[in-house]
């Protein structure tokens, strides 16, 4: 630390004008890949490839979402790619119980699922918060348990027919945006302003950054962080029945490895692995660099082996970038 | 995209490959069969599982023990398997092995100890085998023949020059590469031109997305072939998405959720290799050898069978 | 590392050699108009400083003077802007900690360096870790080396195999300094070294800087207490916005002289002892045995706080202060023992019990306990009371903003805009914050911990009169400080601690720092066992 001088410091940036930073810095890496994209392939700024995009960016962003809450109180969840395949399951065993209407078996299934999402989640912030373990090792179980248990549920088999309306819903368009992005996005701002607007959300971000003295202030820490998760377990089942309405098939080996392109979003996003720093406009951009990465990179020609190559590149470079930034806003 | 399968296919394995063993422990007068399977999340290998049961509980004659892993990958989990065999003096040992090299050195240590090991499912390496000094019969499908009859009635749909594309299997993995190979055998034979070619792991989501991406660069697709059943069902969520009804999609495997896509017309075909009974077959050959028949050897060849609209009715 | 560079330190890289400057006197370190800014920042504005050989400088400034930049300059971390530097007559331009090392200039610097979880051999001798056959560590020569240097400080009792960890604060700053002495020096720089100790374990630093010193040592003591600077140093310099403003030998200079020349300014009487006591007989609070977890006494603590009064408690470091109020306000829990308070009579079970009961705690350590520095000033005022500034849940950002202003002005806090970070504040200004967010509750009892540690003496003052106008509005204050003149100047009464039980009170006639002294070294029931 450099000590401060007795003359007063300069007026410095404002909240708001350092959100604006950060956030930039991301999203004009993110115009720079469109630019390049644009500009080096023929379909990409095509109204088919752009509904294309969002498609592809929807679950990842809706699991991106819910665990930027648990990064920022400082903690981690690895199992919701795990807890996607067990929603999904559920999800679809109870919309295909006999004797139910289409809106009736579609309305409980999306309950059901939700609710496995948000049990789960409520568990790895249990045990989590009650015994003080890393959410990291916590939700590394978890994501064997819900594995197990969505391979107990199906007896490891695909369930893969639905109501027709149900599908319909998973690939319709509002003007060329997918119905199914425009619930992402709907999660997003609802996230956005609870994260910035609200006693909670200022609390989670004050257990982020120094969780003692949050629980010295004399607010419950250990429900903050239960809430935390089960929020990001609860997005976890949006997104499962996102899944099922887009691709018709509900099965317990769906969503291996779906946590690290979440985290990853988050972390490109701009959110401190440490806790306290970040938002869910970040996470939003971070999900569609990697969205515009995948589509463009096809759209490209380059092999699967530089697409992979190239993606973790830009995890590392968004983490350095990050490092810059910090200094640049405070 | 997967930024990193590894991690997550290690924490699996780190966390819980527990060995599901079946079958009395202590039956002295019958054989005993161990079989290692790979994963049971896959319904081919428990389907094929199922079948090897069945048989075992049918027939009455040998005691069967099976072990399965948690995913595809898992290598060492199947490595301490086998070594569990040998210690257990099982008589014979088959092998779905999750690597065509690695699983040499331990099933050599088998063979050695005097089991009989029959290898099904994926062959392991020849080169990798000879080099060993080891000897081991193969019972299994010829992915790249199946592949290569997919991929035949896809040509066959869609006439010299079609324009195909492929996604393929996990980079690597043996079925994957045979499966690419027999595909690429039918174009090169029905002179149908190879557009693009990538993985999509095996996994219907990420097939969804990487066929729309390839969709996009290449409006004029006409056919796919898939490595498998479940990346054939993305294709076909992709294509419904886009409103094509023109492209043509053929996969492998034929699971269950396929079968109505047939009857549709929206996927043109797959192939059943019969995964059900494979374990059983190998079963049998390997008790024939401990009854006093010649000793297996090569490439005994399973059955492979078109599945087409037609061929289900 | 070459073999033979190896036994050159094991010989020589004990403090009892360090003696190898010969001549006594003479200049060691020359400092001339050193000047740094961090870019609109004038961090150094022409600093001049000279050590002899053998000499014990002392260097005092308020935070913000530039104590610290001058300091990391010297080690090489921060790199001046012009002037110049010669050790021993020779230009001296440390590149970095290491070279700056190499050329015999040791720092201990004020945060703690230490690896908590290696032994305390390993954190002695981590800058060179003997090696057997070029590769293995020599854990023996290791723990050998460690010894000698632990036992050259006077930690004889401290085990070298022992985690750092598990050793006290107190402790691990000497193991800090034994490990600066490792390696061959010239110049020693203590950085606020005794900020931890108490005044037992300074005293026996002190005895060694002398030690130092007199093998020829040039000791430059950066240090917020005044009186070590008047007992130990034989010149001192005295910085003030990043110049340095004079030197004097220790025969011309005097507490007054020094707090003159530091702050510019003649300050208040904040800091002498002589103020009204608004202390009332109402009692606010009675604590009634109360024995937290951890204790070994099973008596506990008693005390009654009046309305009004500033109740202070004094003793040593590990005399059980801090855990006796974590367990008054909840925060650890009390394994017997009641509270009495508007009508209840068990302990708080957690701190928010203890909020609603109008006590608020202001912990001693600022950062780790007290603040949340990344986040903005406003925000931190609010935390303790969210529902003034929110409806159903939703935060209002003008009402945050105008609650931290009111605050922020009661408390004369010195900030550029209720949006800034925490971290942007002196360490006094922060303490202001940590203030203004109890006071936001408007607490009727107020628990301080250390309320002035690391804050420069224009602060404290500041703090002091803070302090003194709650008592005038009726509250409750209990001061725990490990500062004797601090408890003095503040306090109405004094309770002092010792082997977590109160081993006496003090009345204001009573106070002197024999009287407290005496009473923190009351380890025994009766007996008043020696100290080594």
């Amino acid at each position: 630390m450099i000590e401060t001088p007795t003359t007063p410091p300069p007026a410095s940036r404002s909240p708001m004008v350092k959100n604006i930073i950060r956030e930039s810095g991301i999203a004009i890496a993110l115009l720079l890949l469109v630019l390049v994209f644009s500009l080096t392939t023929e379909h990409f700024l095509t109204t088919a490839n752009v509904t294309n995009i969002l498609t592809q960016v929807t679950i990842n962003l809706i699991l991106g979402v819910g665990i930027t809450f648990v990064i920022l109180i400082g903690g981690i969840d690895l199992s919701v790619g795990s807890v996607l395949a067990l929603c999904a399951v559920v999800g679809g065993t109870v919309m295909n119980l006999p004797g139910l209407g289409v809106i009736e078996a579609v309305t409980f299934a999306t309950l059901a699922s939700v609710a496995v999402g948000i049990a789960c989640g409520m568990l790895n912030g249990l045990i989590s918060a009650y015994w003080g373990l890393p959410s990291f090792i916590v939700t590394l179980g978890m994501l064997n348990i819900a594995r197990g248990a969505a391979l107990t549920v199906t007896d490891a088999r695909t369930i893969y027919s639905f109501p027709p309306a149900f599908n319909a819903f998973g690939s319709q368009t509002f003007f060329g945006v997918p119905l199914v992005f425009l619930v992402a996005l709907l999660l997003v701002l609802v996230s956005w302003f609870v994260l910035t607007r609200t006693v909670f959300g200022r609390i989670l971000y004050g257990i982020g950054n120094n969780e003692e003295a949050v629980r010295l202030a004399g607010h419950p820490v250990f429900w903050y962080k239960v809430a935390a998760f089960t929020i990001a377990g609860a997005a976890v089942g949006v997104g499962a029945m996102i899944y099922v309405a887009r691709l018709n098939i509900a099965s317990p080996i769906i969503g291996v490895g779906f946590e690290l392109n979440a985290i990853a979003a988050v972390i490109i996003g701009g959110t401190s692995l440490n806790g306290g720093r970040g938002s869910v406009l970040g996470t939003l951009l971070g999900a569609f660099i990697i969205g515009v990465l995948a589509n463009g990179l096809v759209l490209l020609g380059l092999s699967d082996f530089m697409r992979q190559m190239i993606t973790g590149g830009v995890i590392i470079l968004a983490v350095i970038v990050d490092k810059y930034r910090e200094r640049l806003s405070t | 995209m997967r930024l990193s399968k590894l991690l997550t296919v290690s924490a699996l394995a780190v966390s819980l490959a527990v060995p599901a063993m079946t079958g009395a422990a202590f039956a002295q007068d019958k054989p005993v069969v161990g079989l290692v399977m790979k994963s049971l999340a896959n319904e081919f290998f428990k389907n094929m599982l199922e079948g090897a049961e069945a048989h075992a509980a049918e027939k009455g004659t040998y005691e069967l023990r099976a072990v399965g892993m948690q995913s595809e990958t898992d290598i060492e989990t199947q490595i301490n398997a086998v070594e569990n065999f040998i210690t257990q003096q099982v008589d014979v040992i088959v092998i779905a092995p999750a690597d065509s090299r690695a699983l040499i050195a331990p099933l050599k240590r088998a063979a050695d100890a005097g089991i009989e090991v029959v290898n099904i499912d994926v062959e392991l390496d020849p080169q990798a085998k000879t080099d060993a000094g080891v000897e081991l019969a193969f019972v299994g499908p010829d992915n790249r023949e199946g592949a290569r009859m997919s991929g035949d009635t896809l040509a066959a749909e869609l006439g010299q020059g079609g324009k195909v594309v492929i996604l393929e299997g996990n980079p690597g993995a043996d079925n994957a590469i045979q499966r690419k190979l027999g595909f690429d055998d039918s174009i090169a034979a029905n002179g149908l031109e190879l557009v693009d070619s990538r993985t999509a792991h095996w996994e219907t989501e990420e097939a969804n997305s990487v066929f729309t991406n390839m969709l996009t660069a290449n409006p004029d697709i006409q056919g796919v072939m898939a490595a498998n059943d479940s990346m054939a069902l993305g294709v076909v969520k992709a294509l419904e998405a886009a409103n094509r009804t023109d492209i043509k999609v053929v996969g492998f495997d034929n699971i269950s959720a396929i079968r109505p896509m047939i009857q549709e017309g929206k996927v043109l075909a797959t192939v059943d290799q019969f995964g059900s009974q494979m374990a059983a077959q190998a079963i049998d050959k390997a008790l024939e050898v401990l009854a006093g028949a010649p000793p297996l050897e090569g490439w005994i060849k399973t059955d492979l069978a078109l599945i087409t609209a037609d061929t289900q009715n | 590392m070459s073999d033979r560079h190896l036994v050159k330190e094991s010989e020589a890289g004990m403090p009892e050699t360090i003696a190898s400057v010969p001549s006594p006197s003479g200049s060691a370190l020359k400092l001339t108009q050193i000047k740094k800014r961090f870019g609109g920042i004038i961090a150094l504005d022409g600093v001049d400083l000279a050590l002899e050989r053998g000499e014990i400088h002392g260097l005092v400034g308020e935070n913000g003077a530039g104590k610290s930049t001058l300091i990391k300059t010297l080690c090489g971390i921060v790199h001046r802007d012009s002037g110049t530097m010669t050790l021993g007559g020779q230009p001296y331009e440390p590149s970095g900690p290491r070279e700056a090392k190499r050329a015999g200039v040791q720092v201990v610097h004020q945060e703690f360096n230490l690896m908590p979880h290696l032994t305390v051999a390993e954190n002695v001798c981590f800058e060179h870790l003997p090696r057997q056959w070029g590769v293995f560590l020599d854990r023996d020569e290791m723990n050998a080396r460690a010894r000698k240097a632990l036992d050259a400080v006077g930690l004889s009792e401290v085990p070298v195999t022992a985690n750092v960890q598990s050793l006290g604060i107190a402790l691990r700053q000497l193991v800090e300094i034994a490990r600066a002495l490792m390696s061959d020096s010239s110049i020693l720089v203590l950085d606020e070294p005794t900020a931890t100790l108490t005044s037992h374990e300074a005293q026996r630093l002190f005895q060694l800087v002398h030690e130092l010193a007199d093998k020829g040592v040039a000791v430059l003591l950066v240090t917020h207490h005044l009186n070590e600077i008047m007992d130990h140093c034989d010149r001192i310099t005295v910085m003030r916005n990043g110049v340095s403003v004079e030197t004097m030998p220790i025969a011309e200079a005097s507490t007054e002289r020094l707090i003159q020349s530091m702050v510019g300014r003649r300050l208040a009487g904040e800091l002498a002892s002589d103020h009204p006591s608004f202390a009332t007989d109402k009692v606010m609070l009675s604590v009634r045995g109360l024995v937290h977890t951890s204790s070994k006494n099973s008596k506990g603590v008693s005390l009654d706080l009046h309305k009004g009064e500033i109740l202070g408690i004094g003793g040593l470091v590990g005399a059980g202060r801090t855990e006796f109020l974590r367990a008054l306000f909840g925060i650890e829990s009390a394994s017997s023992g009641s509270i009495l308070r508007n009508g209840r009579t068990t302990p708080y079970s957690k701190p928010s019990e203890a909020i609603k009961d109008g006590i608020a705690f202001v912990t001693e350590d600022r950062k780790d306990e007290g603040l949340i520095l990344r986040m903005p000033i406003a925000a931190n005022i609010c935390l303790a009371d969210m529902r003034k500034v929110s409806s159903r849940g939703l935060l209002s950002r003008s009402r945050e903003t105008s609650l931290a202003k009111k605050l922020g002005a009661k408390l004369a806090l010195k900030y550029g805009g209720p949006q800034d970070a925490v971290s942007t504040l002196s360490g006094g200004n922060q303490q202001k914050v940590v203030l203004a967010k109890w006071l936001s509750r408007d607490p009727k009892i107020l628990i301080l911990d250390e309320p002035t540690r690391g804050v420069d003496v224009g602060a404290k003052a500041e703090i002091y009169a803070l302090l003194r106008d709650f008592a005038a509005e009726g509250r409750g204050l209990i001061v725990v400080s490990s500062e004797i003149n601090e408890l003095m100047a503040l306090c109405d009464r004094i309770l002092v601690m010792a082997n977590h039980r109160i081993t006496g009170e003090l009345k204001r006639p009573e106070f002197s720092e024999e009287n407290i002294l005496r009473l923190a070294y009351q380890f025994g029931d009766d007996s008043q066992t020696g100290v080594h």
